[in-house]
């Protein structure tokens, strides 16, 4: 069972454990929390800006994670590999502090703790694949019998264990991913921090991939995942962190984020054979914005405060006996929110 | 259980709790240095250069057993020697011959024998650290590599002294293990006694060593974390070695400037480091004059510290942002 709870302190604060309203379509996640984790944060970013001479990279940025999958999505230049930076370790930011587990994030022994799967995908072209995920696992400081052990299990996780003998120089890009990922997890990290980690994987080894990352994440690890395949993402997590222009713009569930955007009404797609007495009595509710009926089946219905709506309609369907037959929010995928959010059509 | 064959292969395998006791990041120095000489030996140019650099070995070793063979067959008789035969023979003088090697080319068992053999493997040696500067660091920059050691529990220090050790292994393998085999090797073709009557160049010879593995290995690793591509590397690698000493020469000897204009060549002031290890006088140093030995310490002191500065700096993987 994982649990995913995230808090973001700033102008606004929203502390994320609310069931959801409405399921939403083909969710690989698991199901709702049902306990609360008390433990210290794996994760925990304090007030933490960082610049590269005038340019800032991220800005003021807290945020808190802990167990189970969270998504990292913003557009080009948005500061997302800077976060993932720093919260590898990797660049120590000018102001505030990156913890895992208490440890400064800064510090090597920190990294024992994290697994990191870059977006580059070239290296040791000349190195098989079970060479170069050795050489990691020696790096992590396993003797030579631990290291091979942990080499071929991370090999077989990542599907990649008969074809690791090849050089890396003949791997197709979806191999690197794997490989890449193989030396991720090698140690058994509880914050697996990944990069674009579907980008270059075919369907079938997507499948694998989301498989994979579902069961890092039941065994209780923080898996953050920065990726600009959205639908894959949503398949994987409600829990996203979207950032712009350094700062995160938002953190939280799809569903609790499209709430908070009370200025954007949602739009919901209602199938039912009564689509204009349905309209006609939403139409004096005060959450509903704009009506329209594309046919004679549907009615399209933008309403604001979707919260205080879905409990109105859900009582008049009840009182009227309608027959619902589809119920369908057409905006709360990440990437309407992310065209809300971040302005244009939300692509990353 | 499932039956899906995925699920059932990702079900089984988990980690097992491990009990051992995890090394600390000096165990991914070594990881690091091993993985960086592979790169090296699996590669055809670096042993033939390391074949060269034998041949200067091997120059020197027989140079030695001609010197102090002839020297025990002499028995006070003067005359002449006719090598070979036909048309390609040639009359020498012993004397002559063993003067030539002992007088000038010191291959004698002294301290100028070792410091003038660590002198030559220099050209040799110089080449080799330029591929290797590129192959085991510029490789880490511009293929992107570095993410990855960064991210295991090391810190950019580990990087650099993991490093740093290959690179040593390359310089140590080419100038004080081949020295230190002169050592023996003279010791056992003149007299045992020579091994304790000079005890002292085997430090010597040691710290020679140790000053051109530190000295060389930092500034390396600055130039390829700087230039990071081969060939830029070959340029400003060789220019400050070689044109250095060019300058140098051209100042002290041609214009006849302050010996201390002579610090400019980088190599000669490791020579004359290593040759205060050897306990050489200054003043049968050649090229003659050389400036003062703690100028020389001083000057590449003062470059490695500007170097460990420089990679203090860069060795963050950082992203910029346009």
């Amino acid at each position: 069972m994982t649990e995913n709870r995230m808090v973001f302190r700033g102008t606004q604060e929203l502390e994320i454990e609310s069931p959801l309203i409405i399921a939403p379509p083909k969710r690989l996640s698991p199901p709702p929390p049902t306990f609360v984790d008390d433990r210290p944060p794996v994760l925990l970013f304090e007030q933490v800006s960082k610049w590269y001479g005038p340019v800032i990279g991220v800005n003021q940025v807290t945020l808190e994670l802990r167990s189970g999958i969270t998504g990292l999505v913003g557009a080009n230049g948005a500061g997302k590999s800077t976060l993932l930076r720093l919260a590898t370790g990797q660049l120590k930011p000018q102001m505030g502090r990156v913890s895992v587990h208490g440890v400064d994030a800064w510090d090597w022994q920190a990294k024992r703790h994290v697994g990191y799967c870059p977006d580059v995908d070239v290296f040791y072209e000349e190195m098989s694949g079970r060479r170069f995920v050795l050489t990691m696992a020696r790096l992590c400081g396993y003797d030579r019998r631990e290291a091979n052990r942990r080499t071929e299990e991370a090999l077989e996780q990542v599907g990649m264990r008969d074809r690791a003998d090849r050089k890396v120089r003949g791997y197709s890009k979806g191999m690197r991913q794997r490989i890449k990922l193989a030396q991720a997890i090698l140690h058994d990290p509880d914050l697996i921090v990944l990069d674009e980690p579907l980008s270059g994987i075919d369907p079938v080894g997507r499948q694998e991939m989301l498989e994979l990352f579902m069961k890092l994440a039941s065994q209780n690890k923080c898996l953050l995942i920065s990726s600009h395949e959205l639908e894959e993402l949503e398949k994987l997590t409600e829990h996203v962190a979207i950032m712009s222009r350094g700062r995160i713009a938002a953190v939280g569930t799809l569903q609790t984020i499209r709430e908070m955007l009370n200025d954007h009404p949602t739009t919901i797609r209602i199938d039912l054979e009564q689509p204009r007495e349905l309209g006609r009595l939403l139409i004096d509710s005060p959450d509903v914005v704009g009506l329209e009926m594309p046919s004679d089946r549907t009615l399209i219905v933008k309403a604001k405060n979707p919260k205080q709506f879905f409990r109105t309609f859900a009582q008049l369907v009840m009182e009227e006996d309608f027959a619902i037959e589809r119920l369908e929010p057409l905006d709360d995928s990440t990437h309407a929110i992310l065209g809300y959010l971040l302005g244009g059509s939300g692509k990353t | 259980m499932s039956t899906d064959p995925l699920k059932q292969r990702i079900t089984m395998l988990r980690y097992r709790p491990w009990r051992g006791e995890l090394r600390g990041p000096w165990s991914g120095v070594l990881a690091i240095a091993r993985v960086s000489l592979g790169q090296m030996f699996r590669r055809k140019l670096f042993w033939g250069l390391f074949g060269f650099s034998a041949l200067i070995f091997l120059f020197y070793f027989f140079g030695q057993y001609l010197g102090v063979f002839m020297q025990s067959q002499l028995t006070g008789e003067t005359g002449t020697v006719r090598l070979g035969s036909g048309v390609g023979a040639v009359t020498v003088r012993p004397e002559n011959m063993i003067q030539a090697l002992t007088k000038t080319l010191k291959m004698n068992g002294s301290a100028d024998t070792f410091a003038n053999f660590i002198w030559f493997e220099g050209y040799i040696l110089i080449i080799v650290l330029t591929l290797a500067g590129s192959v085991l660091v510029g490789n880490d920059f511009s293929h992107g590599s570095l993410p990855f050691y960064l991210s295991k529990p090391i810190s950019r220090w580990h990087y650099m002294l993991g490093k740093c050790l290959a690179i040593g292994v390359f310089v140590n393998l080419m100038t004080t293990v081949p020295a230190l085999l002169l050592f023996l090797q003279y010791g056992m073709v003149d007299e045992w006694s020579y091994y304790w009557d000079s005890f002292h160049l085997v430090v010597g010879i040691l710290g020679y060593g140790l000053i051109l593995t530190v000295s060389l290995s930092i500034i390396l690793l600055a130039f390829a974390t700087w230039l990071r591509k081969t060939v830029p590397m070959i340029m400003v690698w060789v220019s400050v070695f070689v044109l250095g000493r060019i300058v140098a020469k051209l100042i002290v000897d041609g214009l006849k400037f302050s010996p201390s204009w002579r610090l400019f060549d980088l190599w000669n002031d490791l020579y004359l480091m290593g040759a205060s290890c050897l306990g050489i006088p200054l003043e049968t140093m050649r090229p003659g004059p050389q400036p003062p030995f703690w100028q020389a310490w001083l000057v590449i002191g003062g470059l490695c510290a500007f170097c460990l500065l420089y990679l203090r700096r860069r060795i963050q993987a950082v992203e910029v942002v346009s």
